[in-house]
């Protein structure tokens, strides 16, 4: 969408401002102190309580940043191809069980696995993009339904065929000799590797072949008369979203130790759709939000739940015995708000109201 | 026992067939691809489990009180999310109605717990023995029901003006303003007709399996054979709903019981490469 | 005493092409002929969607102004209701329903009557078009261009409605079925009494049939007046009927 492109172009004529740099270094001094304020619950020495820290701990960061992979990789989709996956979280089932077969069954160094998982992601994005050679639109929408069956019924077979009804398990992440075996340590791979793989998507974006397939993204007539095959250029997309998604869903394996073919789920292909919706469609600051209302509802609801301990029937029937519950009808209702009266997203009404308060600053 | 696979599947696929047909009704009418379908057929059995067994309304108040109530929802839905909408592309409405699957699902799981619930209807549950072939009555009358709904739907629709309305709409919307056809009741009829159809599955499906969240999965089984019927053509739709309750029963029986739906989603794949409009659909330059 | 329709200082925009019509007035007296001339874009489908509660259909809506018919105004009302009220449309592109017959198109139209009027007026739109009669169990969608327009018009005048609005009845048809359907109109528009409004493209054409007429051009009306000091204007002989301007090579 323009907002994307316009966005790009924003940021680069703001680079050299002197706010920007001090923008940076706030932000990476949160990020560096993060890990330490979650897990000591405690700033210069004040005691932090978990409602003030909303209720999250490294441990769900981390989640976050894993599933954020997803959400990135799927905004990348949707921006620049205007493709739409409903079946994203298939990929990651591809990653998990391309690291089961090189990391559980053959022995791979873990980095080696994740490249791995992300060269299988990218056989299975090329395969599963292969229709949008054919269809766009709906029915393309339900070829991804359709290849996500497919990947996870895939995926359970070689669960029930190697390992068991368990699941399949996973060994400890090692970079050399370093082990990510505390949170602190999965936090500061995940980081660095996130934040690399933003900039990889939004260089992308950027290069020539992205902005054709952007600007040419709606008017497919315009861009085949310019001697561009975007039908080509959307499959290298794919290919390229998938193979993100495929690490996340390595990284998500090795994170848990364990999976099995139910978390990859059509409820778990959901969640990005939605993520992207609430984040802003399109755009990689929206895949950031949304990963991170992702994260944020279920505690947010956890804590404002917690004064409901003496209701009874119905509403502690609501509030407290079905958690998970609660924040999916929440997480649904918000999407269900944004696509009515915000379809941009929140990402997208941050855009918005950044160019009407500078309109209104270079006017005054 | 080739033959009670297929007895089967013919029943199954009556049901899928029905639930379909709602879908079809939902497309043709409103242009919109109901992906809540499948929540809509674990609402009609949920409805049914608190009519029939938990309030014990007689038989015929409940199912009428099922429909009634599914009719209801679904015109409420169309009012309050789908008519905001309109105008929109057809993806974001597609994932508005992804999105309200998430929320009827929660919501269910929240009334009704996680768990799986027994259906016990007054329908009869025992045996036919032909020759070798055993025919489970409950097959029968899911079956002859849902080809009732489905031929008493297809009269309604051909015969009555009503119906000859709704055909105009579905045939062009702009023409329809301009004869005069109050298009938005139009409209709802037809999501009150989606979600009443899937209900009266919801109501077969729950007592031929359980009741459970998970029935949105098989209610969702309507969407591949919309698909490969043809989405454009309400026969169409029919047909797609047999051919996915066949293949269904008869990769279970000859495969393996976890394959079942596989196959039905390769045809979904294989059909939407080769022959995107389906097999009795008409192919629609712009739609794609 | 007033007028069939009446458009007062109307204005129209379009959510994202910007303004349609800006300020516009027209009349269109009992029981009188009134012809709409304009270039492609001028605006004229516009106006008629504005009259018959099209626009939120094609994202458009109304800024400005009142519209009234006899008198009354009907600024905002549903299409179906206009219907009722005794509007009647003939949409450009005719918009047929292709997949149903041609008995059942005319039946749609009549949903509005009171079921025993329905058959007398069906009969009669036979009547007048008596090649529909021949084709009245065939689908729509299989008639040709000229049976398709005749049977567009039918479906409108099935209701016998005061207020008639003809949008585009010639594009795509041969010139002698168009002369023959516009034959038809003017006698039909007689014993119904009703008032019509006719968009054309071809505007010697309206301008043969009307009574009086406006131009529009760019969303504006550059000139009104009766149908034949329209047609004796320089504007018209030149931009509209292809007369060539005097003195200049031919």
């Amino acid at each position: 969408m323009t907002a994307t492109v316009l966005r790009s172009g924003a940021l680069r004529a703001a680079a050299p401002s002197p706010w920007r740099w001090l923008w940076l270094a706030l932000a990476a001094a949160v990020l560096l102190y993060l890990p330490i304020l979650l897990t000591e619950r405690q700033i210069f020495g004040f005691r932090l309580s978990n409602m003030m820290l909303l209720n999250i701990g490294l441990s769900q960061v981390n989640l976050m940043l894993i599933t954020m992979l997803g959400a990135l990789s799927l905004n990348y989709l949707t921006g620049s191809a205007g493709l739409i996956s409903i079946g994203h979280a298939a990929f990651y089932a591809v990653g998990a069980m391309t690291a089961a077969i090189t990391g559980s069954q053959w022995g791979w160094p873990f980095p080696l696995v994740l490249i791995a998982a992300g060269l299988g992601g990218a056989l299975a994005g090329l395969l599963a993009g292969l229709p949008s050679l054919r269809v766009r639109g709906l029915y393309f929408v339900l070829s991804t339904f359709a290849v996500h069956y497919l990947v996870v019924f895939a995926f359970m077979e070689y669960q029930f065929k190697f390992f068991d009804v368990v699941g399949v398990p996973y060994k400890n992440a090692t970079l050399g000799s370093w082990t990510l075996s505390t949170p602190m340590r999965w936090y500061f791979f995940l980081l660095p590797l996130v934040i690399f793989i933003y900039w990889l998507l939004r260089n992308s974006l950027r290069t020539r072949e992205g902005r054709a397939m952007q600007a040419m993204r709606d008017h497919e007539l315009a861009a085949t008369a310019n001697g561009i095959d975007v039908r080509f250029l959307r499959l290298k997309a794919f290919a390229f979203s998938s193979a993100i998604a495929a690490m996340g869903g390595a990284l998500y394996a090795y994170y848990l130790s364990n999976v099995t073919s139910e978390f990859f789920g059509i409820q778990f292909a959901i969640q990005f759709i939605a993520m992207i919706i609430i984040g802003g469609m399109g755009s990689l600051p929206g895949a950031v939000v949304g990963a991170a209302v992702w994260l944020l509802l279920p505690s947010i609801i956890t804590g404002l739940t917690a004064q409901a301990g003496d209701t009874t029937g119905l509403l502690r029937s609501v509030l407290v015995d079905h958690k998970p519950q609660l924040v999916q009808a929440i997480f649904g209702m918000l999407v269900i708000v944004l696509l009515i009266f915000a379809p941009w997203g929140i990402a997208g009404m941050a855009t918005r109201l950044k160019a009407r308060l500078t309109a209104w600053w270079s006017r005054s | 026992m080739f033959i009670q696979v297929l007895l089967s599947g013919i029943a199954l696929g009556s049901i899928y067939g029905l639930v379909a047909l709602g879908f079809a009704v939902v497309f043709k009418a409103t242009d919109v691809f109901n992906f809540a379908q499948g929540m809509f057929v674990a609402f009609g059995a949920y409805f049914a489990v608190t009519t029939i067994n938990l309030l014990g309304l007689p038989f015929p108040l409940a199912v009428a009180a099922i429909i009634a109530a599914s009719a209801a929802l679904g015109v409420v839905i169309h009012i309050v999310l789908i008519q905001p909408l309109s105008g929109r592309p057809m993806l974001s409405v597609i994932m508005l109605t992804i999105a309200l699957s998430i929320v009827m699902r929660a919501v269910i799981e929240i009334l009704y717990g996680v768990q799986s619930r027994t259906l016990s209807t007054p329908m009869p549950t025992g045996i036919f023995l032909v020759g070798d072939v055993r025919i489970s009555q409950l097959h029968l009358v899911a079956a002859g029901v849902s080809w009732l709904c489905m031929a008493a739907f297809g009269a309604f629709f051909k015969f009555t003006s009503i119906g000859l309305l709704m055909r105009a709409t579905a045939d062009g919307h702009e023409a329809a303003l301009v004869s005069g056809v109050n298009v938005k009741v139009m409209n709802r009829l037809a999501w009150a007709i989606g979600a009443g159809l899937a209900a009266i599955g919801g109501l077969f499906l729950g007592q031929l399996q359980i009741v459970s969240p998970e029935l949105e999965h098989i209610g969702l089984l309507a969407l591949p054979a919309v698909v490969i019927g043809g989405m454009q053509s309400i026969p169409g739709a029919i047909i797609g709903g047999l051919l996915v309750g066949l293949i269904e029963q008869l990769s279970a029986t000859y495969i393996s019981p976890k394959s079942s739906d596989i196959l039905v989603y390769v045809l979904l794949l294989a059909i939407l490469m080769v022959r995107p409009w389906g097999l009795f659909g008409q192919r629609e330059l712009g739609r794609v | 005493m007033s007028h069939a329709l009446e458009l007062r200082d109307l204005s129209v925009r379009y959510a994202r092409k910007g303004f349609a019509l800006d300020g516009v007035n027209l009349t269109i007296p009992k029981g009188g002929v009134v012809a709409l001339l304009g270039a492609n874009g001028a605006g004229k489908t516009t106006m008629i969607r504005a009259i018959s509660g099209l626009l939120p259909l094609h994202n458009g809506q109304i800024t400005g102004g009142s519209i009234a018919m006899d008198g009354q105004s009907i600024l905002g009302l549903p299409s179906h209701k206009l219907v009722r009220m005794g509007m009647g449309q003939v949409p450009e592109g005719r918009l047929v329903f292709k997949q149903l017959t041609v008995e059942e198109n005319l039946r749609v139209g009549a949903a509005v009557l009171p079921k025993s009027t329905e058959k007398e007026r069906m009969d009669a739109v036979y009547e007048l078009f008596p090649r529909l009669q021949e084709r009245r169990s065939q689908a729509a969608g299989w008639l040709s261009g000229g049976e398709q327009q005749m049977l567009a018009l039918g479906r409108a005048l099935v209701t016998r409605p005061r207020l008639l609005l003809v949008d585009e009845l010639s594009l795509g048809l041969a010139p002698l079925i168009v002369r023959a359907i516009y034959k038809q109109l003017k006698l039909v528009g007689e014993t119904l009494g009703a008032s019509i409004l006719v968009v054309e493209q071809n505007a010697r054409l309206a301008l043969d049939f009307a009574t009086t007429a406006y131009v529009l051009e760019r969303g504006r009306i550059t000139l009104s007046g009766s149908a034949q000091d329209v047609a004796n204007s320089d504007l018209v002989r030149e931009s509209y009927l292809g007369v060539a301007k005097e003195g200049g090579a031919a």
